[in-house]
């Protein structure tokens, strides 16, 4: 039973493959060990800060600037994982194509429509507005 | 006159029972494609001679030489000492915020990158794992892909490595949808999500031909997914130090490298498969096709890289403003009309 599903195992290119990715990683790391030297130090295991004074840990606000972009990329998103998974069955009957063809079409059209007129998505808090 | 296998059959005969079985396992059709060709061999020499060509294609443009003086030919063997060097560098791991995320993420991030091949057919027989859904498991491999990158950054817990992930995190958004897009195209064309079949769906005319808009969308996108320049803005060495990995070192580094090459590689031999024809080229005199296929479609993957690296040398880097903006007001667009003329093509050849 083992010798079978050893046998099968090494006659599958994908398992074999499989093992030999986990193992790059693994087989990497073995050659470092044999390599590199070992001297912790303090300093070594400062964060690196290039020269700046250093930022302890704590809550930062997280900049709004780009979540239109997000809002936006998530709409198209879905558009096109649609596209995606119907575009075989689009294309099956003539039917089928047509209606393809009038859905792309306004799809198309929205969005060199929001391209050419949406000039500037960035979002910024002026003071003294409204 | 005995063959090949005969002459060898009759030396491994009187060899003991588990030699002769190593040697048959050797020998078999899944330890070859495995291990060796499209395999692990071929994808680490494909991933340092990547590194050399980079590197001396990028002397060139700046006026330099380049690796020299290792190896006898051009410093080929510079990447092997390189590597070496970073071998035998001390691993650090810094005060981070989670040590086993931040140690284990450079190796997950390589094994999903060393994944991507498996679904690559460099022949209609040349594949680890032929597939009916091969494109799609490609580009599943390549969508879990980042998930290592946004991990490490969130893991150093530091400000560079931060910046550095939510920048990758939002380029994501700027470039995933077009290549979906683009991507539909071929699929819509071939019908299939086949990569052999797709191949095979070109024998008559490349893709590049009816869709060069998706091939511009993709190109561009695979610069982005790839994170080189002009599109290396979560690592932006002038601004971030090293991004999401400035606090990697040693072996973790080289991991990182290594995985950044794999990937880009990967999706090199993809754009070549799905635009540039794959194997189909003019006959070779004297070699035969499963020699000569693999050979086209290394070689159209290395024309797609190295236009890769003179944009690199030729482009300075954008903002992240700019990236998101050419997302989805060029390439979406691009993408959307590209699908539409490929189904109203179908549709005209249909009533013709």
């Amino acid at each position: 039973m083992i010798q079978e599903l050893v046998v099968e195992t090494l006659n599958n290119a994908l398992i074999l493959y499989v093992m030999f990715c986990l193992l790059a990683p693994i087989i990497f790391y073995l050659i470092s060990v044999i390599l590199a030297p070992k001297r912790p130090s303090k300093v070594k295991k400062m964060l690196f800060e290039s020269g700046q004074t250093p930022i302890p840990y704590r809550v930062s606000p997280y900049p709004i600037e780009y979540f239109p972009y997000v809002i936006i990329y998530v709409a198209y998103a879905l558009l096109a994982l649609v596209a995606f998974i119907t575009s075989i069955s689009l294309m099956e009957s003539t039917e089928t194509m047509y209606v393809g063809v009038i859905v792309l079409s306004i799809i198309t059209a929205v969005s060199i429509y929001l391209s050419l007129f949406m000039k500037n998505l960035t979002q910024k808090l002026e003071r003294g507005g409204g | 006159m005995p063959n090949f296998i005969q002459i060898l059959a009759s030396i491994i005969e009187p060899l003991p029972a588990p030699v002769k079985s190593i040697i048959k396992l050797t020998l078999a059709e899944s330890f070859i494609k495995a291990v060796v060709f499209p395999g692990a061999l071929f994808g680490i020499i494909l991933g340092l001679f990547a590194v050399w060509y980079e590197r001396k294609i990028l002397a060139r443009i700046m006026l330099r030489v380049g690796p020299l003086h290792v190896g006898k030919v051009s410093g080929i063997l510079q990447l092997v000492a390189d590597a070496l060097k970073i071998l035998s560098k001390e691993r650090i791991v810094p005060d981070v915020r989670n040590k086993y995320l931040f140690v284990l993420m450079p190796g997950v991030a390589l094994v999903l990158s060393l994944l991507l091949f498996a679904f690559l057919p460099f022949g209609a027989g040349w594949i680890i794992y032929p597939s009916d859904i091969g494109l799609l498991l490609f580009f599943g491999v390549l969508a879990v892909s980042p998930i290592p990158i946004v991990l490490a950054g969130y893991a150093a817990g530091s400000k560079y490595p931060f910046i550095g992930m939510s920048r990758f995190a939002l380029q994501l958004f700027g470039y995933e949808i077009p290549m979906f897009l683009s991507l539909t195209g071929i699929i819509m064309s071939a019908r299939s999500f086949d990569l052999v079949k797709i191949v095979e769906a070109q024998s008559i005319m490349p893709f590049i031909l009816p869709q060069f808009l998706g091939f511009i969308v993709f190109f561009i996108t695979m610069i982005a997914e790839s994170e080189r320049i002009p599109f290396d803005i979560p690592t932006a060495e002038s601004e971030i130090v090293s991004g999401w990995h400035t606090e990697y070192s040693g072996v973790y580094f080289l991991m990182i490298q290594f995985t950044s090459y794999e990937k880009t590689l990967a999706l090199c031999v993809l754009a070549s498969l799905i635009y540039l024809g794959g194997w189909h080229g003019p006959s070779i005199p004297f070699v035969r096709e499963t020699i000569s296929a693999p050979f086209w479609v290394i070689l159209k993957a290395l024309i797609l890289f190295t236009i890769l690296v003179i944009i690199r040398g030729a482009y300075p880097r954008l903002t992240l403003g700019r990236v998101l903006d050419i997302g989805w007001k060029y390439l979406i667009p691009l993408g959307f009309i590209n699908l539409l003329l490929t189904s109203g093509l179908s549709a005209l050849l249909v009533l013709g």
